[in-house]
């Protein structure tokens, strides 16, 4: 398939800008998008394309904002709320959490939500707003939670996320905003909600990651090929549901696993993927499974105990160490 | 005084179909929440819109309003006895809503979204360019909440067709509103978003019905939002089971005084439009009713274990791999 060079946010962007086009019940709504073209450029040019008719600047109310939605939704129009940072999901919590996820399954069926959240999460250039809380919402039934880690990856999980018929919540994730640029496919480039995908296969432990961390133990896998040891690299890329099966598959082959989020380890994402394949593929396991993620603390501000806080390619590369102590 | 007889009348007969089936809900079920004496703020306000337009009315009374887009006794019967005919099928609560009559259901037990999502429905009808609009009421109680806030301030920063019924009923379960709020009156609030606030009594229908019709012709003529005030009484407790132990016996008879159907019968009375006789036989055919749709929905199906539902989640499934 032909494509194009682009950053992670020209790839989210030109995924809404193409369904934008094919579809007239697709707009975006959020704080900052019309002329000035989003925080961080999350929007980038869709002002001048499709204006005020389908690009609507709200006030500073994330919870009436969400609401606007969610009813557009159930009127049959598909909205994309574009929380400027994650931070501020906190303000629109009864909306995302108690009302979208659940309605379809309430009304049976009668009721459908086509709405797509997208909010920047984790490190980033600036630093700001860089809390993780993806695991608030994996914890909740009828949401489905997507964090791409690849260009290619947030334009085919972008057009997913808007032509689902049930509410998806989309993280991006800020450090890869700008900094990783890729080839993407032009026009119809779909990846299915739900899929996990092996990035770097390999047969002696499995990493499975998101967003950033998926670059992270790319890296640590590259560093150990030098030592002989054969990482596999999953980029879990839907977090709720879960791809259980690809998950499975991975460590029944490798029979070591290693989970990597930025966000807080206790309570995180890695806990439901270790439980998962402790329940289900105990008899593969080599090794105990390792968590790598962020302590337990708010997330500092100045750069020093910023780094000390993030989880990093060393602390993926020690926690290999940990698994492949344990010989076969 | 009174200028459409057929219309007045047939609020009448809302009014006291609503107020047999709650006094017949309450007895059935000691978490129902008892509306009487409010009958006049959902019937004036959601009557006579269009089916195209979108209602979204307070939990407390919402069943008439239901009734009055199209749902039948024995379906509000088959909820409130939990019957597998219920809309939800169990799933959801017993006054729930079918939502393909445009009627906006509670979706969760808290309170306030549900004004933020009627605005959006205001919204949908401004981006498809239809002149249809959308009325959602909500209680004093609800006033308070950012959500509340949040929404009429959205609603009317974008002019949308929409307009806001707050049903002050005196009493968010055990909080009078003048501990609520220091504001004298809740309409006045419309002033901090720049929309007319109007207060009418709430327990005069034609009054009600009168504002609110005022507010719809100016939504679908564009000009946005209005805040509607109705001052009403919550009669009994908060749900059937609370004896509303916490106010005082004088309050409550007081407004016993002001029932707003008793108000209504007398109006018609004096203007030699609905004798006694008539406005007995009003009250005889709708406890017959009632009593008929709920021994009928008592016939139906009980729901199944199998009814949970578990892989019903997704409108759109996911792919296998």
């Amino acid at each position: 398939m032909p494509g194009k060079r682009m950053t992670f946010v020209e790839a989210l962007v030109e995924g809404i800008r193409e369904e934008m086009r094919r579809d007239p019940n697709v707009f975006v709504l959020g704080q900052d998008i019309g002329p000035f073209g989003g925080s961080l450029r999350s929007t980038l040019g869709l002002w001048e394309e499709f204006g005020p008719a389908r690009i609507f600047d709200t006030p500073i109310s994330e919870s009436a904002a969400a609401g606007v939605c969610l009813g557009a939704a159930l009127e049959g129009l598909r909205p994309i709320l574009d929380i400027s940072f994650g931070e501020f999901l906190a303000s629109a919590m009864p909306q995302i959490v108690l009302h979208a996820p659940v309605v379809h399954w309430l009304t049976l069926g009668k009721a459908r939500v086509p709405l797509t959240i997208r909010t920047k999460v984790g490190e980033g250039p600036y630093g700001g707003h860089p809390q993780c809380f993806e695991a608030w919402f994996t914890h909740v039934p009828g949401l489905k939670v997507v964090m791409p880690s690849t260009p290619a990856d947030a334009k085919g999980l972008m057009k997913a996320a808007i032509r689902d018929d049930d509410p998806v919540l989309f993280f991006e994730h800020m450090y890869l905003y700008h900094g990783v640029r890729d080839v993407v496919p032009d026009g119809e480039h779909l990846v299915p909600i739900g899929r996990a995908e092996v990035k770097r296969p390999g047969k002696d432990v499995t990493v499975a990651a998101t967003a950033w961390m998926v670059h992270r133990a790319l890296q640590a896998a590259h560093q150990f090929a030098a030592e002989g040891i054969e990482v596999e690299v999953l980029d879990l890329r839907t977090l709720a549901p879960l791809d259980t099966a690809t998950l499975l598959a991975s460590v029944r082959k490798t029979g070591r696993l290693v989970v990597a989020h930025e966000a807080w380890k206790i309570g995180g994402l890695g806990a439901e993927v270790a439980a998962t394949v402790a329940e289900q593929a105990f008899g593969s396991l080599r090794a105990p499974i390792v968590r790598v993620g962020a302590p337990h603390t708010p997330v500092p501000a100045h750069p020093t105990i910023r780094r000390a806080f993030l989880p990093d390619a060393q602390g993926i590369a020690d926690a290999v160490h940990a698994v492949m102590k344990y010989a076969a | 005084m009174i200028e459409d007889v057929k219309q007045v009348l047939a609020m009448h007969r809302l009014m006291v179909q609503s107020r047999v089936l709650d006094e017949a809900c309450c007895e059935e079920s000691a978490h129902w929440f008892p509306s009487q004496g409010e009958e006049a703020v959902p019937v004036g306000t959601f009557y006579g819109l269009r089916p195209d337009d979108v209602c979204a009315p307070a939990y407390r009374g919402a069943p008439i309003v239901y009734l009055m887009r199209g749902m039948t006794l024995e379906q509000v019967w088959a909820g409130a006895l939990g019957k597998r005919t219920s809309f939800g099928r169990g799933r959801h609560f017993s006054f729930t809503a079918p939502i393909e009559l445009r009627v906006f259901p509670y979706i969760a037990g808290d309170l306030g979204p549900i004004i933020s999502q009627a605005t959006g429905a205001a919204f949908a009808q401004r981006y498809r360019k239809s002149d249809a609009v959308t009325a959602v009421s909500f209680g004093d109680g609800t006033s308070n909440r950012g959500d509340f806030h949040e929404a009429v301030n959205l609603g009317a920063a974008w002019r949308l067709p929409i307009v806001y019924v707050i049903q002050n009923n005196h009493w968010a379960i055990s909080m009078p509103i003048e501990k609520a709020t220091a504001a004298k009156r809740l309409a006045d609030r419309a002033a901090g978003y720049g929309i007319p606030g109007v207060a009418v009594d709430g327990n005069d229908v034609l009054a009600v019905h009168t504002a609110v019709q005022e507010a719809v012709r100016r939504a679908r003529a564009g000009h946005g939002p209005t805040l509607i005030e109705a001052e009403t009484f919550r009669m009994r407790g908060h749900i059937a089971a609370d004896t509303a132990s916490y106010r005082a016996p004088e309050e409550v008879e007081e407004w016993r005084g002001r029932d707003p159907i008793q108000r209504l019968e007398a109006r018609l009375a004096d203007a030699g439009v609905l004798s006694a006789e008539d406005a007995q036989a009003v009250w005889a055919e709708a406890a017959q009713e009632v009593g008929e749709a709920k021994a009928a929905a008592q016939r139906h199906p009980d729901i199944l274990p199998t009814d949970l539902g578990l892989d019903e989640m997704f409108a759109t499934p996911l792919r296998e791999a």
